[in-house]
């Protein structure tokens, strides 16, 4: 497989994971705060924030005001804004299209098929009314992009890059949303002190990554600070907590990296690293400098993403349509040569 | 103009009788191979047909078989327009045409091989020393190489028209890279999921078995001491129009679709940038033109290419398809000296005919050609996508006077043909919920390998949209339909 193709596959799977997430934090952080316990919880500014911390990395200064359209329009559907979700979507679009003499046409039909009805969404019903039914358009989408992902390609080496995209994209969003709303449960908690005991917030967090249901099964109790970040950093069964991410991406990496010899500096060695370091991990380890741990943790999967692409994407020339995990710029230029 | 008894679907439908209509006869009576079509097109209602018309559309948009347009803020997709009436040739007239288009191809090659060796035909006065030396697309640089299996045009397009005298007549032989073929495959699909009924009520040849053959054929032209070659395709970008094309044949054939920056040149030999470090290259289809292969050799600027490309292709190290330098050939001036080119190589009289054409390069030529401008086709001999052609009868006095000037002032760049009758063909046309008469044209394209030869049982059917129009590439707002070459 070409380097500059694999990058292009790597970046497919990390956009439409990437996608799927801003979708979901945008939808279920918007429609849990309409009736919300507690008055910051319910305030637009405050889910307005939320939402602009997650998808833009943005902090907001504490004198701007924000206009609910405009914060919907821009995370959702500006073109002009390179962390739209529509912007998303194009980017996987373009690398899929990069990389489609490689991928199934089933595949490709699919992502070019959502990407034109991404694109065509109409903006005015989406700020109006629409909220709802285009995250869930994304979501579904993004499943639906991944079961092809699944069910018509050869589990080989391109399977193995797209889904290595996947898994460290939901890592590094995982993280992201943690990150996000512990900060929002330290607002809360700098407002109504131990009286608000947080699990509003704790039940949006898992709802944001999908996996309150299973959170429910596993602990049968409301979720709380110690249960919820456990389930979602440890738990190895939830499909979507980060330990289990980790463990996916060192599965694909042993698929790329085959029997080759795995030296210290190589994404290989790191990602067999961490994951032995979360082998043994527990949450009183860590609970008591989560933010801490978030941070590094999110700066060692940057670390993998750099050594992916050292080790296995580099091609001096390369464009991918990709941009940095957490700075979000402008996109690259394309190439737009073209001859008679 | 008279109108011909019809169904719904055809109740515009016009004859005229200065050309060959392919579905009506003269006396208004429905060819023979049509009728079954006809009847089956005649019980769907408009509305009905609308929606089948639409399904197929929307098919080759979902499955991105479109190009793009760019905007000042957006960038559009458009699928490339599709009638989805077929166009049918029964199996006595391709056979002709098959072994035609072959004779041709052949008759090139060989023509090729002389060109940049020893140039018998010019030494023996069968053809003027001046058409090679003048033409922009002879590459010096080819001269005395020799690419395996001798084979220089692995794949040839020749364009095609019926006349009004109901016979094939050649317009244009493309050797360079013609493209289309992913077109004849998309086409087909869409008739067969849109009409699986009318389909399967004829015998048609298929045409997916195109990619397996084209590997085939750059497996037969390997380098020597190569076993199993690395065969790749290489294309300029995903922003170039034919990229739906170039990923088609690379996904059909299983090789991977290479970009210029993915190929470099070590120690002799081409490789690509894989995962796993470079990988060598052995045939290599190419999607880019010859002055942009290589920038060492040819266009110093060019980003689409392979640096040292060419030493190696010269050390015989990698194969080229096809090979640099095979515009020369395809050049309209050397079009106007096939039969004594076919004649010459082959010893065979050319099965197709040869549109009459006048050389501005010959004096009295030139004089009839700029007396005669109204009744003329004039083309520039090395330009292709139907581009600089005046149509001499849609021309304005002043526009006549202006391509009098562009002719004299380079007469070795055109040549002249008469305006040629294409027949025509029911093509439905959106706006007025109908099928009307719409020229047409057929392009086939032939394989040519180390003793192997294949010429796809099908075609692409290029049709003009506008009505009166004459020009049917899709560069030109062109459309295209799906050909149905029958086994009996």
């Amino acid at each position: 497989m070409l380097a500059r193709v694999a990058n292009n596959l790597f970046w497919m799977g990390r956009y439409v994971e990437r996608s799927e997430h801003l979708a979901k934090f945008l939808s279920v952080n918007y429609f849990s705060s309409l009736d919300a316990p507690d008055e910051l919880s319910q305030s637009r500014e405050f889910v307005l924030r939320s939402v602009m911390y997650m998808s833009a990395n943005e902090i907001i200064e504490a004198d701007v005001t924000l206009q609910e359209e405009a914060v919907l329009f821009n995370v959702g559907l500006n073109l002009e804004k390179p962390y739209s979700i529509v912007n998303t979507f194009i980017n996987a679009h373009e690398n899929a299209r990069s990389a489609r003499d490689l991928i199934s046409t089933e595949l490709f039909e699919c992502v070019n098929r959502i990407n034109h009805n991404i694109k065509a969404y109409p903006i005015e019903t989406f700020v109006k009314s629409g909220l709802y039914e285009f995250t869930t358009l994304v979501s579904q989408s993004s499943s639906e992009i991944r079961s092809k992902i699944k069910t018509t390609l050869l589990h080989d080496e391109v399977h193995a890059i797209i889904m290595l995209g996947v898994h460290l994209e939901r890592a590094i969003q995982v993280a992201r949303i943690i990150n996000s709303k512990l900060s929002d449960v330290a607002a809360a908690k700098e407002i109504y002190g131990d009286t608000n005991d947080g699990s509003y917030h704790w039940a949006t967090l898992l709802k944001c990554v999908s996996v309150y249901d299973m959170q429910r099964r596993s602990y049968k109790k409301t979720p709380a600070r110690k249960s919820t970040l456990e389930f979602l950093i440890l738990n190895e069964e939830c499909p979507r907590s980060i330990k289990n991410s980790l463990n996916e991406i060192y599965k694909y990496i042993c698929i790329i990296s085959k029997n080759r010899e795995i030296k210290h500096d190589s994404a290989a060695f790191l990602i067999g690293k961490i994951k032995a370091d979360f082998e043994y991990k527990l949450i009183t380890d860590i609970d008591n400098n989560l933010e801490g741990f978030i941070s590094d943790l999110i700066s060692k999967l940057i670390l993998i993403a750099e050594k992916l692409e050292d080790n296995y994407f580099n091609i001096s020339d390369a464009i991918a349509v990709n941009e940095d995990d957490v700075k979000v710029d402008e996109k690259p230029e394309k190439q737009t040569q073209t001859q008679k | 103009m008279k109108k011909p008894t019809t169904l719904p679907l055809f109740s515009t439908y016009e004859l005229d009788s200065r050309f060959y209509d392919e579905l009506f006869k003269k006396n208004k009576e429905l060819r023979e191979v049509y009728k079954t079509l006809y009847n089956l097109f005649g019980s769907y209602s408009v509305t009905e047909f609308n929606r089948l018309n639409k399904q197929a559309k929307d098919s080759f948009f979902n499955l991105g078989i479109t190009f793009q347009v760019y905007g000042e803020k957006e960038v559009k997709e458009q699928i490339f327009p599709f009638d989805l009436f077929p166009r049918i040739i029964n199996n006595k007239e391709w056979t002709t045409i098959e072994k035609g288009v072959l004779q041709r191809s052949k008759a090139l090659n060989h023509f090729l091989w002389d060109v940049y060796h020893d140039q018998k035909i010019i030494k023996q006065g069968i053809v003027p020393k001046e058409l090679i030396t003048s033409s922009v697309n002879f590459l010096p640089e080819m001269v005395g190489l020799n690419p395996p299996g001798k084979i220089y045009n692995h794949i040839s397009g020749t364009d095609l028209i019926k006349h009004s005298d109901g016979k094939y007549y050649v317009l244009e032989d493309n050797i360079r890279c013609p493209s289309g073929v992913s077109y004849v495959v998309g086409n087909r699909n869409a008739v067969k999921h849109a009409l699986f009924g009318v389909f399967n009520q004829y015998n048609a040849h298929t045409v997916v078995d195109y990619g397996a053959r084209l590997l085939e054929t750059m497996e037969s032209v390997k380098p020597k001491g190569v076993d199993a070659p690395v065969c790749v395709i290489i294309t300029p970008g995903v922003y170039n129009s034919a990229y739906y094309e170039h990923s088609f044949l690379a996904k059909q054939m299983g090789v991977i679709l290479v970009e210029g920056r993915d190929l470099f040149v070590e120690n002799g030999f081409v490789y690509m940038r894989t995962i796993y470090g470079p990988e060598k290259v052995d045939v290599i289809y190419r999607r880019v033109d010859d002055l942009f292969i290589d920038p060492l050799v040819f266009k110093k600027d060019s980003l689409l290419g392979v640096p040292g490309l060419f030493s190696v292709y010269q050390k015989g190290n990698v194969t080229l398809v096809n090979a640099p330098g095979t515009g020369v050939a395809d050049d309209k001036a050397v079009y106007t000296y096939m039969p004594q080119i076919i004649k010459y190589y082959l010893d065979e009289e050319p099965i197709l005919n040869n549109v009459h054409t006048y050389h501005c390069s010959r004096k009295d030529e030139l004089k009839y050609v700029l007396e005669n401008i109204d009744k003329l086709v004039v083309k520039p001999v090395d330009e292709s996508g139907g581009y600089g052609i005046s149509i001499g009868s849609k021309l304005t006095k002043e526009e006549i006077k202006k391509v009098q000037k562009t002719i004299i002032a380079e007469p070795r760049k055109y040549i002249a043909q008469p305006i040629m009758s294409l027949s025509t063909h029911p093509t439905y046309i959106d706006e007025n919920e109908s099928f009307e008469s719409r020229h047409v044209d057929l392009r086939t394209f032939t394989l040519l390998g180390k003793d192997t030869d294949f010429v796809l049982k099908g075609g692409l059917t290029r049709v003009a949209l506008k009505k009166g129009n004459l020009v049917v590439n899709s560069s030109q707002g062109g459309g295209s339909k799906d050909t149905w070459v029958l086994k009996k």
